[in-house]
């Protein structure tokens, strides 16, 4: 293919993922934000199972209350391990809520609508990781050497805090009279807690601010990903792809890495995963959709704020490790 | 919240250009519409998504813009992965290259980088729609690849009427006198998009038909060996030149 033609079939392909993309990213991050903004969670909290699995389930679950992507979620796990949630609740919600939530699901179905099985795998897949991981970390009574100082002081030891916040040490914003705002909860939110005790004049100012930064980011983010996408696409020559993509191992592996490297959102990962469908195995594809919204480069440095390394290394092992033995099962028992 | 006045012209000025980034891309979805270029990038299906996008984008680019010119944009502390002014100068860079420079349909040479004549595709080649019982001369090019997906002996059609619509590709293992008439066919994007296509013995040399040029050829089917392999293959009695069609994908 001559240099013309690449560049021109590249750039139909980039602009192709970004139109077909930005509609769910903008129906994610307002979907999002209209739910962090006018759930109260604490009532939720309140419902969630003490049991280990269960709750590890229903955290799991909980992505279909608040449809957050893997920026999304880590703030808002913050906020539920500092209301006091069970651990496994609040795992299986990091690692699951990514991805099972209707907005996702809906992307999944779009970009792979003639291959069903890779939507519900992933659906599957990612219940089970999450599941187990959170299941996992609950065996853990005390969490302190896991979480960062400045999680520990606010993780309440034993029972839900849902007293005032006054209760708690540490700095505070007065963002509204008589409603203080803890300074280490507000850094990594993008609304205020609590916002359900705002009045509604005042959430939908907050409601565009959050969606036009998400855009903004998640925007940034995409374009990036949709340049990789088409580069590979036109550049790399075919049978590299086809070799590195039909092996049942190797595939695995690269796209692994590629969703770890590449920090798509999930609610836009399953059109960059369409770029790779005619030459990668299902059993990749579904490595890619798996792994990237639980793991990837753009989210270490939010998770940071929650655990310390030593506990990422533990969850990114096991998830790493899950993930690929099922989509190896998946590429050995179907290819 | 105060600010510092130097701090606070340069965090308006940041949200001054995340307005335009959003502006400019509801701009795009819109004039790609009106354009009649959605169908180039998406399928059908996803042009009114784009659409409601467009006015959602400018919806909010307005809001916004009318918010900062009043002045009642509070700065709001956000992680982020890069700097944000980075992600809007982005976004504003790549709405307006979408702006001003047209996106072509795949062509010949991407037919063929995107495995046009090797088993066709690796791993989607499900049929979505079929329609076995449509007479053979109102077959398109995709219904006769999916007909031969699902019966592939060629010799079971010779004869039998064909009058189809596609491109020309002039694969190099394939006689002067045997051109591919190709489409591509979309799923959701282009990013998905591959090619299918069927042999065309032709009156001329190929040179007479330009590849990527558009046709729509008239003929009966016949058993060809081409490439070492039996294939099912177009006896062409007309070429006739078509235009593009403004959907150059098929569905």
């Amino acid at each position: 293919m001559d240099v013309v033609s690449q560049f021109q079939s590249g750039y139909t392909l980039f602009l192709s993922l970004l139109v077909e993309a930005i509609p769910f990213l903008l129906l994610g991050v307002l979907l999002s934000g209209l739910l962090l903004l006018f759930v109260d969670e604490r009532r939720l909290v309140a419902l969630m199972p003490r049991n280990a699995l269960a709750g590890a389930l229903a955290g799991s679950l909980m992505g279909f209350m608040f449809p957050v992507c893997e920026c999304g979620n880590v703030p808002v796990a913050r906020r539920l391990l500092a209301q006091g949630v069970p651990t496994s609740v609040a795992m299986g919600f990091l690692l699951a809520a990514p991805t099972i939530n209707p907005i996702v699901i809906w992307a999944t179905w779009v970009a792979f609508r003639d291959q069903p099985e890779i939507v519900v795998l992933r659906i599957l897949f990612t219940l089970v990781i999450a599941t187990v991981v959170g299941a996992v970390f609950s065996v853990q009574k005390d969490l302190t050497p896991f979480l960062q100082p400045a999680m520990n002081a606010i993780v309440p030891q034993g029972k839900p805090a849902l007293e005032s916040a006054l209760l708690r040490g540490g700095t505070y914003w007065l963002d509204q009279p008589g409603q203080p705002v803890a300074a280490d909860t507000l850094a990594l939110t993008l609304a205020p807690p609590a916002p359900a005790t705002l009045s509604w004049a005042a959430r939908l100012p907050l409601l565009l601010d959050n969606t036009i930064q998400e855009l903004r980011e998640l925007g940034g983010i995409l374009i990036l990903g949709s340049l990789i996408a088409a580069i590979v696409q036109v550049a790399v020559p075919r049978d590299v792809v086809l070799g590195l993509g039909q092996g049942p191992i190797i595939s695995v592996i690269t796209m692994m890495i590629l969703g770890a490297v590449i920090s798509i959102c999930s609610t836009v990962d399953a059109f960059f995963a369409l770029a790779f469908a005619a030459t990668f195995t299902p059993g990749s594809l579904l490595a890619f959709l798996v792994l990237g919204p639980m793991v990837d480069l753009k989210g270490i440095g939010l998770l940071l704020t929650i655990f310390r390394p030593r506990a990422l290394i533990y969850i990114f092992a096991i998830v790493a490790q899950l993930t690929f033995f099922f989509c190896l099962f998946v590429n050995l028992r179907w290819s | 919240m105060q600010m510092f006045p130097v701090i606070a012209k340069q965090w308006y000025r940041q949200e001054w250009v995340t307005v335009a980034a959003l502006g400019l891309w509801g701009v795009l979805f819109l004039l790609f519409w009106l354009w009649g270029r959605l169908g180039l990038l998406i399928h059908p299906n996803y042009f009114p998504l784009a659409i409601i996008s467009g006015f959602i984008l400018l919806g909010i680019a307005i809001l916004q813009a009318r918010r900062l010119a009043k002045k009642q944009v509070m700065p709001l502390q956000h992680l982020s992965l890069l700097p944000p002014s980075w992600m809007s100068w982005l976004l504003v860079v790549t709405a307006l290259i979408g702006l001003f420079i047209t996106p072509r349909p795949f062509n010949s040479d991407t037919a063929v980088h995107r495995g046009l004549g090797d088993g066709l595709t690796v791993t989607r080649n499900k049929p979505q729609a079929f329609r076995a019982n449509t007479p053979p001369e109102q077959r398109t090019l995709v219904d006769w690849v999916r007909t031969l997906d699902i019966y592939p002996e060629p010799d079971a059609y010779s004869g039998l009427p064909v009058n189809v619509e596609g491109f020309a590709v002039h694969p190099a293992s394939f006689p002067d006198d045997t051109l591919t008439l190709a489409r591509f066919v979309i799923t959701c994007c282009a990013a998905d998009a591959y090619p299918v296509g069927l042999a065309v013995k032709l009156p001329q040399p190929r040179s007479q038909y330009p590849a990527d040029q558009w046709y729509r050829v008239k003929g009966r089917m016949i058993t060809a060996t081409l490439d070492g392999q039996r294939q099912l293959t177009i006896q062409a009695q007309e070429v006739i030149p078509i235009p593009q069609p403004d959907n150059p994908f098929a569905t």
